[in-house]
């Protein structure tokens, strides 16, 4: 199953992934930063499996990522 | 102080931090986090590190003021809130914002507050609107000399105020990139990339070459200079005399992204030149070497910018920089004999010879120029030294582990 990953870290708060893919994403209230819903969290780096069917949006989102840290793998 | 401009320095991290304290700097500017325009930038502090830069600010004399100039969102101002309550805890000296929502709450908090050149002020009537929330306007890139004296004298005229009571302060920029936007009010990078350089993610997509292609035909156009969107960068020190008598009292050099050697050179430059034309002593040949020096370090070329009414047309001719030197890195510091004076690093890739001119950049050393004259490598007197060798020479600055050794050479592009 393919899994998506984000390195929160470094994310500069645009939004685009909340904007594209809701389902999946929070922009936190607390420190501005997306959020990986239901994600595994180790050391800051979100990881949550996706099912095929939101392969192509999650695919969108990491492409539309400003600072590249969201991956589709 | 009684100086009567400030000069203001960019830092970037720590050893940009120590290589603006090093070099003269009045004040710096920094930014925390991901609310500020270099977000995407290598070099970044986080919220922790206020306390830090606040101390070694304080202890060397020097004012400090924290960038917030993104544009805001909703999921922003929690953020913000906290960033702003460090700022107040740790006295940092203003914030610089253009966004209202900042405006505000450093009002609410009463924070000093510097109007950032994002809100594009151009006109007395821009600056007196903003008087009633800030202490400083630092005014758009884009207007001349006796655009910024107008504006000045008029605040002298009027007797406008700051928030704080004192008079309106004006602030310029002095040197350091720009670009074709507005006020860096850019949206090419969120066209190609999705990236806002309102949001702190320039991709510098204006610095690239492009060509116009007719999509019928395939036919291309001949554009003299495919650079046609990338500005060279600013530099005044040629016409610094007249900038002091706009009476603008804040100067800026830009360069948050830009390394240590970049920062303590041109803030250098810029100490040695201020100085100079407050005793009398600012001259041609004093400008030349200066010129000399700002060329050494990342530049993309140079133009007066909009000061003197230049028409645009100092586009770039390169890709990236123009620099007449450049730095090889060599390898880390190991250890430091501070009875002799005498650091020892270790070279992890490269060679040098006796009579490099090396640079060791570090958070406690800034960045600093070194000409080694004789040679030891492992214990013995040298030549050469090469991968694996560990040599040592006598450095006046305790050397640590995190502390890198480069060589200067002559940049041959």
């Amino acid at each position: 199953m393919a899994k998506l990953i984000q390195y929160r870290e470094k994310c500069i708060g645009c939004g685009i992934c909340e904007e594209l893919q809701p389902e999946y994403w929070r922009m936190s209230m607390k420190d501005g930063k997306a959020t990986l819903l239901h994600a595994a969290n180790k050391k800051n780096i979100l990881i949550r499996p996706i099912h095929q069917s939101d392969f192509e949006t999650s695919t969108n989102v990491a492409n539309a990522c400003p600072v590249k840290i969201i991956q589709v793998r | 102080m009684g100086r009567k401009v400030e000069l203001l320095a960019p830092a970037g991290s720590f050893e940009c931090l120590q290589a603006a304290i090093n070099a003269g700097a009045d004040a710096v500017y920094f930014g925390v986090e991901q609310l500020n325009m270099r977000a995407k930038s290598v070099r970044s502090f986080v919220l922790a590190d206020l306390e830090q830069i606040s101390f070694l600010c304080k202890t060397h004399g020097l004012k400090c003021y924290i960038t917030l100039n993104t544009v805001m969102y909703n999921h922003d101002i929690k953020l913000l809130q906290l960033i702003l309550q460090a700022v107040k805890k740790h006295e940092i000296d203003a914030v610089i914002a253009s966004d209202f929502a900042v405006i505000n709450q450093c009002k609410l908090l009463n924070i000093p507050l510097h109007i950032s050149t994002q809100a594009n002020v151009s006109n007395i009537e821009a600056a007196a609107f903003f008087a009633d929330s800030a202490d400083l306007i630092v005014l758009a890139r884009e207007l001349t000399l006796s655009q910024v004296s107008d504006i000045c004298k008029e605040i002298g005229r009027r007797q406008l105020k700051g928030l704080s009571g004192k008079p309106l302060k004006i602030e310029i920029f002095v040197h350091g990139a720009l670009c074709m936007a507005v006020s860096g009010k850019c949206y090419l990078s969120l066209h190609a990339q999705n990236a806002s350089a309102n949001r702190g993610a320039c991709t510098q997509e204006c610095r690239h070459p492009y060509k116009v292609t007719d999509l019928e035909t395939g036919r291309e156009l001949v554009v003299d200079n495919e650079y046609i969107m990338s500005p060279k960068d600013l530099c005044t020190i040629n016409i610094l005399d007249q900038l002091v008598n706009s009476g603008a009292s804040v100067f800026k050099i830009e360069g948050r992204s830009k390394g240590p050697d970049y920062v303590y050179a041109v803030t250098k430059c810029y100490r040695e030149a201020l100085d100079a034309v407050e005793a009398g002593t600012y001259s041609l040949e004093k400008v030349e070497q200066w010129m000399t020096e700002l060329s050494a370090v990342y530049n993309r070329g140079f133009w007066e910018g909009y000061y003197l009414g230049n028409q645009l047309g100092a586009w770039t001719s390169k890709p990236g920089s123009v620099a007449t030197e450049k730095k090889v890195y060599l390898g880390r510091g190991t250890k430091y004999y501070p009875k002799i004076n005498v650091a020892e690093f270790l070279i992890e890739t490269g060679s040098l010879k006796a009579n490099d001119t090396l640079m060791i950049t570090g958070a406690e050393i800034g960045a600093v120029k070194e000409l080694v004259k004789t040679l030891t490598v492992n214990g013995v007197l040298a030549e050469k030294a090469t991968k694996g060798d560990k040599i040592t020479f006598k450095f006046p600055y305790k050397v640590s582990g995190k502390d890198r050794l480069y060589k200067l050479v002559a940049n041959d592009g």
